[in-house]
């Protein structure tokens, strides 16, 4: 049986090879008719000679040989050599594309009558070429082992451009290393441009230099699949889009940026973003998505994005890692200074999936910042560090940017002439439904939000030397896990209402007048607490209401391991920070009467970057005092804020 | 097994069919003369007026079409029309056995005979 099998594969590739194949040079270029799709080839007046509809000068015709090789229709092949390309044109397109090459750069015009799909495959090396294709109908590009420098442009100065604004697949092959550098001299918006819709895929690699301005460049959409795309140096961006980016799996790695690392821009800025729409159909803009893959980083121009989008970012899995080191510059086109940002949306943030690893060294740098809702829930895990210092200038005619840890020292200046380092930053509502999120700032606060906070699910630790969690509107915690740590401030600050309907909290306060919980009670405003199992290292905001449980007061030891009762029922364990300065006493609030052990022994999978447990054992009871919420939160019985 | 011999038959006779071997180039002149060469090993080139296919050459401007053919289609060039041939030059005349025979033994059949004006090929009926 195996033996006739290979007879019959061998009777098959016999009679494969049989193919007949009619090769027509012009130049560097090879059009291949299979003998089969010939027909009559005819002469006209001893000048042309037409072959399926493509006519050829005879006197531009090197010659014409014949093989066996097999003509695969619909494609082009280029291959580049050092100082030359040779194009090889299937003979179905022949007629519809017109091919010109000068050394190695090669062009590529697509006609409008074309009505297939031309797969186009690059490989070879060339130190000065380049490949730019226009054409009005959609494309596919191989990279197929291809290494592309471009120094003496012929065209606009990119390796590749692609003048089409169709859907353009680029396909590094699967296995391949490919390489391009564009030109320093060009007039490119990108090394690799794309007019049109670029979708990546394929499980080969892609390396960019960008000389000019961006790295990658596309018009409307990219999308990636399993490629792996290295930008190791961009004068502008690393990937800079329009309509949306998507990434679903693959890897991205981006260094030596100019601007920012990846950016999404609305296409129509009259129109605005448009949110996402079903299957990114219609005008999906100004948007990042992210599936899946491993997005990595490393962003240290002034005042750069890791990741921007004018429209909405939505993470729903992949690993996102960004290292932000950008100093923070005034910006005289909007008169204001600002800070470089791991991730930043103009418009929502919603994170329900995915890792991200965010960090942020230098002044006035942020981790995330949104202008619009910002929404946490899901699996997704967030790790967002903010380690500089505030960056500010002292007028707008003295744009000296300086830096201080301390913000009595710019509280004066107005918002323009100042940027703060945050972990999280949105200028909407915020809620966080579920996940895990580390945020720290060390000196400002870690989570903030410009309206309302409401917390219903999920890991949160905040650890700042300001708020560690603030927001400008009401603060609302109905569940979940909420640590806020404050070395410098409130551990948890409402400008507004604050509300515990429910949860496992954690507040610490940096003592003097701070207190672990604070509402805008000046303001009107009020803590009310109706559920819940809370701590608060600081105590509560005078004044708050408190009901639906009961509230005691105890001392406590920096650096001790405590546990949480709800009447008998374990609630958690904690670490009680070291921080230099902090709240007098603790306050304890359960829904039943509260009870404490120190020196407790946490089990179960840790949170609160490890200063949590679900469960413990052992220790010993805490003797707690009654604790009056008229008399704030400071030694038991009072001292707290007033 | 019998179902596996149908199968690999038929597909062998697609396969034929689709690689149908194309083994000769055939050019046409304007005259409808035609010319075939073998494709393997084939190079065409083009110089000022002429193409030169293998052994063969066309003027250009004679040339009308070219196609692929799979036998060699080329217009009879060894046998030419007998016009009018004067039996009385025949210096030599053999039957297709080769045999040498007089002008007057010749009988109904076929003879090569060879004339001042060369030599043909006749049939006596």
């Amino acid at each position: 049986m195996k033996k006739l099998y290979m007879i019959f594969v061998a009777i098959v590739l016999t009679i494969a090879a049989e193919a007949q194949t009619l090769n027509v040079r012009v130049g560097n270029v090879t059009y291949r008719f299979p003998a089969a799709q010939c027909g009559e080839m005819n002469y006209a007046n001893g000048t042309t000679l037409t072959i399926m509809d493509k006519e050829f000068s005879l006197n531009e015709v090197t010659n014409i040989t014949f093989d066996p090789t097999e003509v695969v229709d619909n494609t082009i092949g280029v291959t580049y050599n050092g100082s030359t390309a040779s194009v090889v044109v299937a003979g179905n397109i022949a007629q519809y594309v017109t091919p010109t090459v000068s050394g190695a750069h090669v062009g590529i015009t697509q006609h409008d009558d074309l009505a297939e799909e031309i797969t186009y495959t690059l490989s070879g090396t060339s130190t000065d070429g380049e490949f730019y294709m226009s054409g009005s109908y959609k494309a596919t590009i191989e990279l197929n082992g291809l290494t592309l420098t471009n120094m003496t442009p012929v065209y606009s100065g990119a390796a590749i451009h692609i003048q089409n604004g169709k859907r353009i697949k680029v396909k590094p092959v699967t296995g391949t290393t490919n390489s391009l550098t564009d030109a320093a001299n060009g007039s490119q918006k990108g090394c690799l441009y794309i007019k049109g819709h670029a979708e990546f895929a394929q499980k080969g690699t892609l390396n960019i230099v960008g000389k000019v301005k961006h790295g990658i460049k596309t018009g409307e959409y990219f999308t990636l699949k399993n490629a792996t795309i290295n930008v190791t140096s961009a004068v502008g961006d690393g990937i800079n889009c329009e309509q949306f980016f998507l990434m679903e799996s693959g890897s991205i790695n981006i260094s030596g940026t100019s601007d920012d690392g990846i950016q999404c821009d609305i296409e129509d800025t009259t129109a605005g973003s448009t949110g996402e729409t079903t299957d990114h159909e219609g005008e999906d803009s100004g948007n990042v998505y992210i599936a899946g893959g491993t997005i990595t980083i490393n962003s240290d121009a002034a005042a750069a994005k890791g990741i921007k989008c004018e429209g909405d970012l939505t993470v729903t899995d992949g690993t996102v890692t960004v290292k932000s080191s950008g100093t923070a510059v005034w910006d005289a086109a909007d008169a204001e200074v600002k800070g470089s940002t791991c991730l930043s949306a103009d418009g929502r943030m919603t994170l329900s999936g995915g890792t991200l690893t965010l960090t942020n060294s230098e002044a006035g740098g942020k981790g995330i910042k949104t202008d619009g809702v910002m929404t946490v829930g899901g699996n997704a895990n967030l790790s967002v560090t903010a380690s500089g210092p505030i960056a500010y200038c002292s007028s707008t005619t003295n744009t000296t940017i300086m830096t201080t840890t301390t913000s009595r020292t710019v509280e004066r200046l107005s918002d323009a002439l100042k940027t703060s380092p945050k972990a999280i930053k949105s200028d909407g509502a915020m809620t966080v439904s579920g996940g895990s999120i580390f945020a720290k700032s060390s000196n400002h606060e870690a989570i903030e939000t410009k309206s309302t906070m409401t917390i219903t699910d999920g890991y949160v630790y905040a650890e700042a030397g300001d708020d560690a969690i603030n927001s400008s509107g009401d603060f609302t915690i109905s569940g979940g896990y909420v640590f806020g740590n404050s070395s410098g401030n409130d551990g948890l600050d409402a400008n507004g209402n604050f509300n515990i309907k429910g949860g496992n909290v954690v507040a610490v306060c940096a003592g003097g007048a701070e207190v672990g919980i604070d509402a805008n009670t000046e303001g009107g405003k009020k803590l009310t607490i109706t559920g819940g199992n809370i701590v608060a290292i600081g105590g509560f905001e005078r004044g708050s209401t408190i009901s639906g449980g009961t509230a005691k007061s105890a001392s406590y030891t920096k650096g001790a391991w405590y546990g949480l009762y709800n009447g008998s029922t374990a609630a958690f364990a904690f670490k009680v920070p070291s921080n230099s300065s902090m709240g007098s006493s603790m306050v304890v609030y359960t829904t039943a009467t509260p009870a404490l052990n120190k020196g407790v022994t946490g089990s179960g999978t840790s949170f609160w970057n490890g200063n949590g447990f679900p469960s413990f054992s052992g220790g010993t009871s805490v003797s707690l005092s009654n604790y009056s919420s008229g008399g704030g939160g400071g030694w038991p019985g009072g001292g707290g804020r007033w | 097994m019998k179902r596996l011999f149908l199968l690999i038959a038929v597909m062998i006779g697609i396969l034929t069919a689709q690689a149908e071997d194309y083994s000769y180039l055939t050019f046409e002149t304007t005259d409808g003369a035609k010319v075939s060469v073998p494709t393997s090993s084939l190079t065409i080139t083009i110089s000022g007026t002429t193409l030169t296919a293998g052994s063969e050459s066309f003027t250009l401007s004679n040339l009308s079409k070219m196609y692929f053919s799979t036998g060699d289609e080329s217009t009879p060039t060894g046998i030419e029309q007998l016009k009018s041939v004067n039996f009385d030059e025949a210096i030599d005349i053999y039957d297709l056995n080769g045999r040498k025979v007089a002008k007057d033994q010749m009988k109904k059949g076929a003879y090569i005979i060879k004339t001042k004006q060369g030599t043909f090929k006749i049939v006596v009926k």
